[in-house]
C-alpha cells in the first residue's frame, strides 16, 4: 500500500516538517523542534493535522442501544452534543481501541478511532450490529481533523469560527463539527469537517498565530498527561481495568467484554503505572523495568518530559505508588519510582 | 544549508575532527548531524582514559525521539570530555563546532580515511 497523505502534506513540507510514516500515513513528526512545539502548546496555542484519525458514523433508530453494547459506556446517558471517551473491547475484555464517541443526535453518532485501527473497528462494529437497526459508514477518507490546543486555543477558535465549545461538548456548524476534545490536556478543540475545506482552516489558524505541531510533541504532550497510546500502551492483550481507566466503564449496562472484566475485577491484576526517573537519562518504550534487582516489566511508553525535564514512562506493574524501581537503558540502571499519573 | 568549516576534517558518520597543536584531536558532531537529530536532550560520554578502536560506539546523543550512537573517528584514548554537555546538552545544537565539542582523543596512529569539507559537503548534499 502506498503511503497516504493529507491535503496539508505540501504545507507541512514547505514549513520544514520532517515527515515519517505513521500507520500508513506520511505525517509530520516535527516542524521546528519537539521541545519548542511542546512548549507552544503548554503556554500558547498549537495546531495539529490529525486527519489520519478515523471518522465512523453510526446512524439509525437503535444507534444508542448498539453503541452501548459495543463500548464500555452506556450511551443512554448521553445528551445531544455530548462527547464521551470510552473503550471498545473484544469478548475477552481486551481493548481493540479507545475512541471518543460523539452524540450529534440520538440517531446520529460519530466515532474517532485511531488511524491504525479504523478498518478493524469498522469490521468489528459491522460484525456486532446484526441484532440492531443501524447503518455504519466509514467516512475517514472524506473528513479532516485539526486539533487546536493550548491556553490561547479558545480565543483563536472564537476569532476563526465565531464559536465557543465546552469540554467534551460539540457544536455543529453546517458540515463541520467542533468538539472540546484533544490529546494534550490543554484547553482547546478538535475541528472535523469535509476534507476539501482543511487548507482554509489551517491557513487561517496559522495566520492567527497557531503554531504547527508534529506527532513528536503530540506524544510527549499526551504522555505527560498519562493518556494511552493505541498500539503501544494497549495492543490487543490489555483490559480497561489494567490500563487504570476503569472510569470509562459504566457497570450498569451490558456490553461486549463485560463478563471478562467482572471476573478480573475480583482478582489481582497488574496495572499501568507511571514511572518518574530521578537519574539523568532518557527512557524508551521497550526498556526493562526492575524492582529489587528483578526484571518485572517493560515500558510501554517512555520519553523525556519536556516540562519536567525528567524521564517519564508507563509500565504494567504489580507495584504500588511510591515504590522504587529502575529502568535499564543500554546496560545502565536509571533509578526512579512509581508515581500517580498524570505526571503533570 | 549546513555549516561545514573548511579547517576541520569529517567522517561519513557525521563527526568532525580538529587536529590540535599537541597532536590530540577534538571531536564533535556536525551541524548537519545536530539538525537531523534535532533537540539533543541527553549526552552519554565515555570515561576519561578509556580506549576505543576506530568505528567503536563511544558516546550517545539522544533527542526526544531517538538515541544515536557516536562512533570513534580514530583509534586512541579519551583524554578529555566536555562536561558542560551533562548540564547543557543543547550546546550540541547551538554550537556544534565550538561549545558543543564532545571528546578529545589522543590518537594511537595516523589520521586516515577522513574527509575534507568539500567531500563531506558532497556526501550530505
Amino acid at each position: 500500500m502506498s503511503p497516504i497523505r493529507t491535503p496539508l502534506f505540501n504545507h507541512h513540507k514547505d514549513s520544514g516538517a520532517k515527515i515519517v510514516d505513521f500507520a500508513g500515513w506520511q505525517m509530520p513528526i516535527q516542524y521546528s523542534s519537539i521541545l519548542s512545539e511542546h512548549k507552544a502548546v503548554r503556554e500558547n496555542v498549537g495546531i495539529f493535522d490529525v486527519s489520519h484519525m478515523g471518522q465512523i458514523f453510526v446512524k439509525g433508530p437503535e444507534t444508542v442501544e448498539f453503541l452501548s453494547y459495543v463500548t464500555t459506556w452506556d450511551m443512554r446517558r448521553q445528551k445531544d452534543g455530548d462527547c464521551r471517551y470510552c473503550h471498545i473491547l473484544d469478548g475477552n475484555g481486551f481493548i481493540i481501541d479507545d475512541t471518543i464517541v460523539y452524540t450529534i443526535s440520538k440517531d446520529n453518532y460519530m466515532l474517532i478511532p485511531n488511524a491504525s485501527r479504523v478498518e478493524d473497528i469498522y469490521d468489528w462494529l459491522l460484525k456486532n450490529s446484526g441484532d440492531f437497526e443501524v447503518s455504519i459508514e466509514d467516512l475517514s477518507g472524506d473528513y479532516f481533523c485539526l486539533a487546536l490546543q493550548g491556553p490561547e486555543a479558545p480565543r483563536l477558535l472564537g476569532q476563526h469560527l465565531n464559536t465557543t465549545v465546552s469540554s467534551f461538548q460539540l457544536v455543529t456548524l453546517d458540515k463541520t463539527i467542533v468538539s472540546g476534545t484533544g490529546y494534550t490536556g490543554e484547553k482547546g478543540c478538535e475541528i472535523i469537517g469535509p476534507l476539501d475545506e482543511v487548507i482554509g482552516h489551517w491557513e487561517a489558524l496559522v495566520d492567527m498565530g497557531a503554531i504547527p505541531i508534529g506527532l513528536g510533541a503530540r506524544d510527549t504532550l499526551r504522555l505527560e498527561k498519562g493518556y494511552l497510546l493505541s498500539g503501544q500502551d494497549f495492543s490487543g492483550n490489555q483490559t480497561t481495568l489494567e490500563t487504570g481507566y476503569s472510569w470509562v466503564i459504566d457497570w450498569n449496562h451490558d456490553f461486549v467484554g463485560k463478563g471478562a472484566l467482572v471476573d478480573l475485577k475480583n482478582s489481582k491484576y497488574s496495572k499501568l503505572r507511571g514511572i518518574l526517573i530521578e537519574d539523568r537519562g532518557i527512557i524508551r518504550p521497550g526498556n526493562s523495568v526492575f524492582y529489587k534487582g528483578e526484571k518485572v516489566s517493560y515500558l510501554t511508553s517512555g520519553s523525556l518530559s519536556p516540562t519536567l525535564r525528567k524521564g517519564i514512562g508507563m509500565a504494567y506493574l504489580d507495584l504500588g505508588i511510591g515504590e522504587s524501581v529502575s529502568v535499564e537503558v543500554r546496560g545502565n540502571h536509571l533509578n526512579g519510582r512509581v508515581v500517580q499519573m498524570p505526571f503533570l | 544549508m549546513s555549516e561545514i568549516p573548511d579547517n576541520l576534517s569529517y567522517t561519513k558518520e557525521h563527526e568532525w575532527i580538529s587536529l590540535q597543536d599537541d597532536g590530540k584531536v577534538k571531536v564533535g558532531i556536525t551541524d548537519h548531524a545536530q539538525d537531523a537529530l534535532s533537540d539533543v536532550v541527553f549526552v552519554e560520554l565515555p570515561e576519561i582514559g578509556s580506549d576505543f578502536s576506530k568505528g567503536d560506539p563511544m558516546a550517545v546523543a539522544e533527542s526526544v525521539k531517538a538515541a544515536s550512537d557516536i562512533y570513534a573517528p580514530i583509534s586512541g584514548k579519551i583524554v578529555s570530555i566536555n562536561e558542560k554537555l551533562e548540564e547543557s546538552p543543547e550546546l550540541i545544537n547551538e554550537s556544534p563546532y565550538d561549545f558543543g565539542w564532545m571528546v578529545v582523543i589522543e590518537p594511537d596512529g595516523n589520521l586516515e580515511d577522513l574527509l575534507d569539507s568539500g567531500s563531506y559537503r558532497e556526501l550530505i548534499d
